[in-house]
């Protein structure tokens, strides 16, 4: 294997990878780079046994060959040489020269077919969807998502496709996202996958909103993603979703609209002072105010206090406040829609123009 | 008396030597003289406690049974009976409660006392020590408690142990840290065998030497432990006796008369360290955040699984469940000569709690587990047993001797 190429060139499909790789592996060539060059491109993928990235580049390509390197050292070695580089990589018997300039490397390698591969999906179904439609879905909810959640169907997001219609659900068990977006796709079978965790955060970076139509294949227990030049290939998680349905509350009976800036500073303000373990803030709402207070163990206290247009049934709810805030962040409108019933319901918290987007948010028993 | 006592703060630590051995001596006179330990009869086994006169032939607490046999041809093991230990235990921590309202427990034999500004009333360190020593005496009919009083927690630590048995030390904060110079690294808190280990490696050997060191050295060669070995070897330690502190776990380890390997079996020893911890939790009024299982195999090898629990409890039934669970996560086909169930991440009951979506946690169970311990209460540990363990024949289950303990190393939560 021998190809010349320009440090950018290499750092882009390199960083696009390198995200799958583990810190720790359970087999030692995980912790490499497979390095496969054809004619005219350089193809580089990482692994975790799990969750696989491939990203290409073109490339004019000397000598071909398929060889596996250190990952990390790979990465390191381009992105500390200067911008504008060009590096000149050889396959020479067991190591691989890496030079540039008057810098060499000679890093140790293992052979590409250790290199465990996904095999190609079996009797996938295939879609299109816009990168950016897919993209807003899972900012919008993959913040919600469990980690390392005794009940692992949680530590991943739900992806349904039905019918030009893209549903994305993620709840850690105290709060959840919905999404629903329309597509252009239509599966010839409703399609119901839970992604895992790290497959989605890879997916949110690798997404390009710009970037035109993604590629998505399904099978029984794999999914895989083509943005571009970059394929995502991940197992499912094999598990069954709760019911998201049964817990949307749709019998609040509080409603308030609610300056989604004034309500942050407010939040943000009382959190301040919030139990730094349990993070517990009181919403209060009476005629024209909610009033959110905290408190802590160092028996400090603050209030804040909102004018709000409200003349209902006065309230008195607790929640963890970065919950709050963490869909605050999310909701891309001006004002957020609050919709609460009493202190033991949970919330719903949607954007002012839209309920194709719904957070729930159990409350805090404080 | 003198009153000019000028210390920052009067801490008290006080232990009881050699608990549960004393104890046997104490109600059987005869063993005084002979080498005894405290512990299931069985080769099974561990030494729970041994006496002084055991321990000068190399036996030790957690030492296995019959390794100490070996040591010790002659030695006396007597069963443990904690309902006396704990009745004795009861009566010293009254007594200690009265030299402080404020008295930190740390086990059935150790507590911290806080005497500050106590000495117009009870005197100087001297004179405290000496009377807390008489009283525990004469109040659980001669058990010896060593005491060791300094302005911090560590160095009245260091001082109870270092006098042991039946001793009385006192350290000035003027002499503090003259005195604790030349001892060595591992009695510094949190220096496990490898902490010390690793000290000696950099050659450290005193806590002298830790005081001496170079602090951002010392930060590159240990970490972030560095600072706080530092502070303890200037005797410094801004832990305060807390009786409201929360223990970081708690546990109920089951040593077994004969290896186990079936999973209903172990299952039912977890179900007893359930009862046992559900009813200490609900007690002490706290909830468990998680749920650790411990197994013993019969090449001692030790292994761990744990779980946090979606929603803290108190709940037996929950706690079992859990721990049957975390069964399923170990190595099938290997025997096992211990069972442990642990409780960690604890809280306090009327903490906040973050509801859960889908888990609509306790219902019938926790009402069950209350009239459970109201009748057993009343009527004594096991008066009430589920009709489920009707038909166990193992009557293995009765005769293991369950361990119960509460790790109460310094948690930064409230």
């Amino acid at each position: 294997m021998k190809f010349s190429i320009e440090r950018e060139d290499f750092l882009k499909p390199l960083q696009t990878v390198i995200g799958a790789v583990e810190r720790k592996q359970t087999m030692p060539v995980l912790g490499n780079l497979l390095l496969e060059a054809d004619e005219s491109s350089l193809t580089i993928t990482a692994s975790d046994s799990e969750i696989e990235l491939t990203s290409s580049v073109e490339v004019s390509i000397d000598q071909k060959g398929a060889i596996t390197v250190p990952a990390r050292k790979l990465v390191d070695i381009c992105r500390s040489l200067p911008e504008q580089s060009r590096i000149d990589v050889e396959l020479s018997g067991e190591q691989l020269k890496v030079k540039s300039g008057r810098t060499r490397f000679s890093l140790s390698t293992m052979a590409a077919n250790l290199f465990p591969r996904t095999d190609p999906l079996e009797q996938a179904q295939s879609i299109e969807i816009e990168q950016l439609v897919l993209s807003q879905a899972v900012r919008a909810t993959a913040f919600s998502m469990a980690q390392q959640d005794v009940r692992f169907y949680l530590n991943g997001l739900l992806m349904e496709i039905s019918e030009e219609r893209l549903c994305c659900v993620a709840t850690d068990g105290h709060r959840l996202a919905y999404s629903e977006c329309a597509t252009a796709a239509i599966p010839d079978e409703p399609i119901r996958a839970i992604v895992p965790r790290k497959t989605v955060l890879e997916l949110s970076r690798l997404l390009n909103p710009e970037g035109g139509a993604a590629k998505v294949a399904l099978s029984k227990n794999f999914l895989q993603i083509t943005m571009g030049d970059s394929i995502l290939t991940s197992k499912l998680i094999d598990g069954t979703f709760p019911d998201y349905n049964r817990v949307i509350p749709i019998d609040g009976n509080k409603e308030l609209l609610l300056d989604r800036e004034l309500l942050r500073g407010t939040l943000q303000r009382a959190a301040i002072l919030s139990s730094e373990k349990y993070r517990g803030v009181r919403l209060a709402i009476d005629d024209k105010v909610l009033t959110v207070s905290s408190n802590n163990p160092e028996r400090e206290e603050a209030v804040d206090e909102l004018e709000i247009d409200y003349s209902g049934d006065s309230a008195e709810i607790g929640f963890n406040v970065n919950y709050l805030l963490d869909v605050l962040n999310a909701i891309d409108t001006d004002n957020a829609r609050l919709l609460l019933k009493d202190s033991n319901s949970s919330a719903l918290v949607m954007p002012e123009t839209a309920d194709t987007t719904k957070y729930v948010i159990m409350p805090m028993r404080l | 008396m003198s009153t000019d006592c000028n210390w920052p703060n009067i801490i008290v630590h006080a232990d009881l030597d050699a608990f549960y051995a004393s104890a046997e001596i104490l109600d059987n006179p005869k063993l005084a003289e002979l080498p005894l330990v405290v512990g299931p009869r069985s080769n099974r086994g561990v030494v729970l406690t041994a006496n002084y006169i055991a321990r000068r032939y190399g036996v030790h607490s957690a030492m296995p049974m019959a390794e100490a046999l070996q040591r010790c041809p002659d030695l006396i093991a007597v069963p443990p009976r904690f309902e006396r230990y704990q009745e004795l235990s009861r009566l010293m921590m009254g007594v200690f409660h009265n030299y402080s309202p404020n008295v930190e427990a740390i086990s059935l034999d150790e507590a911290f006392l806080d005497c500050t500004g106590a000495t117009a009333l009870l005197g100087d360190p001297g004179t405290i020590g000496k009377s807390i020593r008489k009283e525990v005496a004469e109040h659980t009919g001669g058990l010896s408690v060593s005491v060791g009083i300094s302005s911090t927690k560590f160095v009245a630590k260091v001082a109870s142990g270092y006098c042991k048995p039946d001793g009385l030390t006192i350290v000035s904060p003027e002499e503090a840290v003259e005195w604790l110079d030349p001892m060595p690294v591992s009695t510094l808190w949190g220096a496990g065998p490898k902490t010390t280990r690793r000290f000696e490696q950099i050659g450290l050997y005193t806590i002298g030497d830790v005081r001496r060191a170079d602090s951002e050295w010392l930060s590159r060669m240990l970490g972030n432990q560095a600072i706080n070995f530092q502070r303890l070897s200037n005797a410094q330690d801004i832990r305060e006796v807390s009786s409201g502190r929360l223990s970081r776990s708690m546990g109920s380890d089951r040593t077994l008369n004969r290896d186990v390997s079936s999973k209903h079996e172990l299952a039912e020893h977890l179900r007893r360290s359930a009862e046992r911890l559900g009813s200490r939790l609900r007690r002490k009024s706290l909830l468990a955040g998680g749920v650790r299982v411990r197994l013993k195999t019969s090449r001692f090898e030790l292994l761990t699984r744990q779980l946090a629990l979606p929603q803290p409890t108190d709940v037996t039934d929950i706690l079992w469940q859990t721990a049957v669970g975390l069964l399923n996560r170990f190595e099938e086909g290997k025997t096992y000569r211990l069972v442990g169930l642990a409780v960690f991440d604890m809280q306090p009951s009327d903490a906040p709690i973050q509801k859960d979506l889908f888990n609509d946690n306790g219902g019938d169970n926790g009402k069950l587990d209350r009239v459970i311990d109201a009748v057993e209460e009343k009527y004594g540990t096991g008066s009430l047993i589920r009709a489920s363990r009707l038909g166990d024949k193992s009557a293995v289950i009765d005769q293991s001797v369950t361990l119960d303990s509460t790790d109460e190393t310094l948690s930064d939560e409230n």
